[in-house]
């Protein structure tokens, strides 16, 4: 029990450890933080950066966040809240687009989540699509949410067009025509409905229709 | 209302220079690649299937393009059907030869755009204006080339593909057959209507300009 | 055979649909990247066996050298070890919360550009003497992507690659202003604020 309990802790402090000093060097020899002038700035994307990294998490999306900061003029006290921000983004999205996880996917579910996506959103579309990456999906609806569509109502609509088979290329014309039409004035929730019913109906048919009317007539 | 004036321009100039002057233009044959690429390319060999989509991707463009009459929906079925030739190599016959292969696929995107693109204009009210290309220099020949993609446009899909085939992929019947899976007789009754049509519909648009 | 078929007016409506068009590189390079992108979604069952093969024997070898570390460097440092000054210890959040390992995900630089799409992008600034596009796809570095003008008073342009999804990008005027794309989506940003456009990118 002891020498379990004790072995234990030597394995846990390794592991923190060997992370630790990985994410350091990591990040120390990460040529994008010479991208940043002021020292100051750089030193708190250094530290936020090496303990995400420790933590796990990937480093791309965080970077670009705090070199997004930079390029703002943002100072250095906003970039730590926003890569943390971010960090706490990306481990929820993480979490609800388990089991399959990309850098991608979880950088565009934080942002997702950023929009107003509800949670449960991420967790039925991964179930819509468990084998394939839905990035592009994810920021369709970001995009609609925030053009103003209801966010029920979007992931509503972008279910069913995953369910259908909707591809990358339908859903992203449908993301450019409802913002389209609401800079045009219409409302958003009409523009996604009318649209979405577009799109919908050059998709076929959900496979239980064919099975109740194999031939397919009326 | 230029249309007489296109139609000379068109003969006279174009047509004058192409066709007449130099034979050996009026027929271009555009020869299959080596048969061994494809094989290579099977083999997943990835040079060898590059140098098929360099090899192929103007013509299968130019089918596209006549047959869906749109540069994005044609570059997006080009693309797709070049994709799908790769991951269909496994069923690739190594005795078959490939350009009938090839453009089978590609048809068959055709069809699935064409019948998208149906059902889309019908539904939407406003929206997306395609962009008019015409250069202005181009100006009367593309009014009588623009008579001759309006009929065409007209004719039943089944038809268009069939002419395009046989008049300007120029693939043998044998080979149409095997793009669309439709028999000899049908198929040369399909691009005898086409023709048929072209001619009364082109020779009105003459006499109504004189 | 044609020559029965094919008179004169056929003859010459054929020309017009013969010209080829022009092919340009892009569209070569985007079915390449998607055929080598598609090729690095589907691993080999053998890939898939090893991976299952290799997961276990690396964790138990793992904790073998471990074990021997975290004798060695617990010795020198005790309790306390941190990643990084100032942050708090690793210990008190590498144990649950720590991410899971990716699974059948590559996620290394190359094989997510490896499904990026070129994307090319127009700018009009009459004045400007400079202009580059800074966003998510090139980390926000100025020095990546400058546009180049067509002519001395013509629009800018530049081509990105970007994977497909969603991005935020601007453009930096003279090397002062940033200022987002009028011809795209407005991106809000709560972090920083400022203006900034939105670019979906699909799937080739």
């Amino acid at each position: 029990m002891i020498s379990n309990r004790f072995g234990s802790y030597f394995v846990r402090s390794a592991v923190a450890v060997l992370v630790a000093l990985g994410a350091r060097s990591a990040v120390a020899q990460d040529a994008r933080l010479t991208l940043i002038r002021d020292d100051a700035t750089r030193d708190v994307v250094r530290q936020v950066l090496g303990a995400a990294i420790a933590r796990g998490m990937p480093s791309d999306p965080l970077m670009s966040k705090a070199l997004e900061g930079v390029a703002k003029k943002a100072t250095p006290k906003r970039i730590r809240e926003a890569m943390n921000a971010l960090e706490g983004r990306m481990r929820r999205a993480n979490e609800l687009l388990a089991p399959t996880r990309s850098v991608d996917e979880m950088a565009a579910g934080a942002d997702a989540l950023y929009a107003g996506v509800p949670e449960k959103t991420l967790k039925l579309m991964r179930a819509a699509a468990p084998n394939r990456p839905i990035a592009m999906e994810l920021g369709v609806l970001t995009e609609m949410v925030a053009n103003g569509v209801p966010p029920k109502q979007a992931s509503k609509m972008l279910l069913d067009l995953m369910a259908h088979g909707a591809t990358g290329a339908q859903l992203t014309a449908l993301g450019s025509a409802v913002q389209g039409d609401v800079a045009a004035g219409l409302k958003p929730d009409v523009a996604l409905d009318l649209r979405g019913r577009g799109v919908m109906s050059l998709l076929p048919p959900p496979p239980s229709v064919n099975s109740l009317n194999p031939r397919g007539r009326p | 209302m230029y249309g007489w004036l296109a139609r000379w321009w068109w003969r006279n100039t174009l047509q004058r220079g192409n066709l007449r002057e130099k034979p050996h233009l009026r027929r271009v044959h555009v020869s299959d690649i080596d048969p061994a690429v494809p094989i290579r390319a099977k083999g997943g060999d990835e040079h060898a299937f590059l140098e098929i989509v360099e090899f192929y991707y103007p013509r299968c463009l130019r089918f596209a393009r006549n047959m869906l009459g749109n540069d994005q929906d044609a570059e997006e079925a080009v693309q797709d059907a070049f994709v799908r030739v790769h991951d269909s190599f496994p069923r690739f016959r190594e005795d078959a030869r490939f350009d009938p292969w090839l453009f089978r696929i590609l048809a068959n995107r055709c069809r699935t755009l064409m019948a998208r693109s149906r059902r889309h204009h019908a539904l939407i009210e406003y929206g997306d204006l395609p962009l008019s290309a015409s250069a202005p220099e181009e100006d009367f020949g593309a009014d009588w080339a623009e008579e001759v993609r309006m009929v065409l446009e007209s004719l039943p899909p089944e038809q268009k593909e069939a002419f395009l085939l046989r008049h300007v992929e120029d693939l043998s019947y044998e080979d149409i057959a095997a793009v669309t899976g439709v028999g000899l007789s049908a198929l040369r009754m399909r691009v005898k209507r086409a023709c048929d049509t072209l001619r009364v519909r082109l020779a009105g648009v003459e006499q109504n300009d004189r | 055979m044609i020559g029965e078929e094919r008179d004169e007016l056929i003859e010459q409506v054929a020309q017009v649909f013969a010209p080829l068009p022009r092919v340009n590189a892009r569209a070569t390079a985007q079915i390449m990247a998607a055929v080598r992108a598609r090729a690095a979604l589907r691993p080999s069952r053998l890939r898939l066996l090893l991976g299952s093969l290799r997961e276990p024997s690396i964790s138990m070898a793992a904790a073998g050298v471990l074990a021997a570390a975290a004798l060695v460097i617990g010795f020198f440092t005790g309790d306390r070890v941190g990643v990084i000054d100032s942050t708090p210890a690793p210990v008190q959040v590498a144990s649950n919360s720590v991410v899971a390992p990716l699974q059948h995900v590559d996620n290394s630089p190359d094989a997510r550009m490896s499904n990026a799409v070129p994307v090319s992008i127009v700018f009009e600034a009459r004045n400007a003497k400079s202009v580059t596009i800074v966003g998510d796809f090139n980390n926000w570095d100025e020095t990546t992507s400058p546009l180049r003008r067509f002519g001395a008073d013509g629009p800018w342009t530049v081509t990105v690659r970007a994977t497909p999804g969603r991005h935020v990008y601007a453009f930096l005027v003279d090397g002062t202003t940033l200022v987002a794309d009028p011809r795209a989506p407005r991106a809000r940003d709560l972090d920083y604020g400022g203006d900034a456009s939105v670019l979906m990118v699909t799937a080739p």
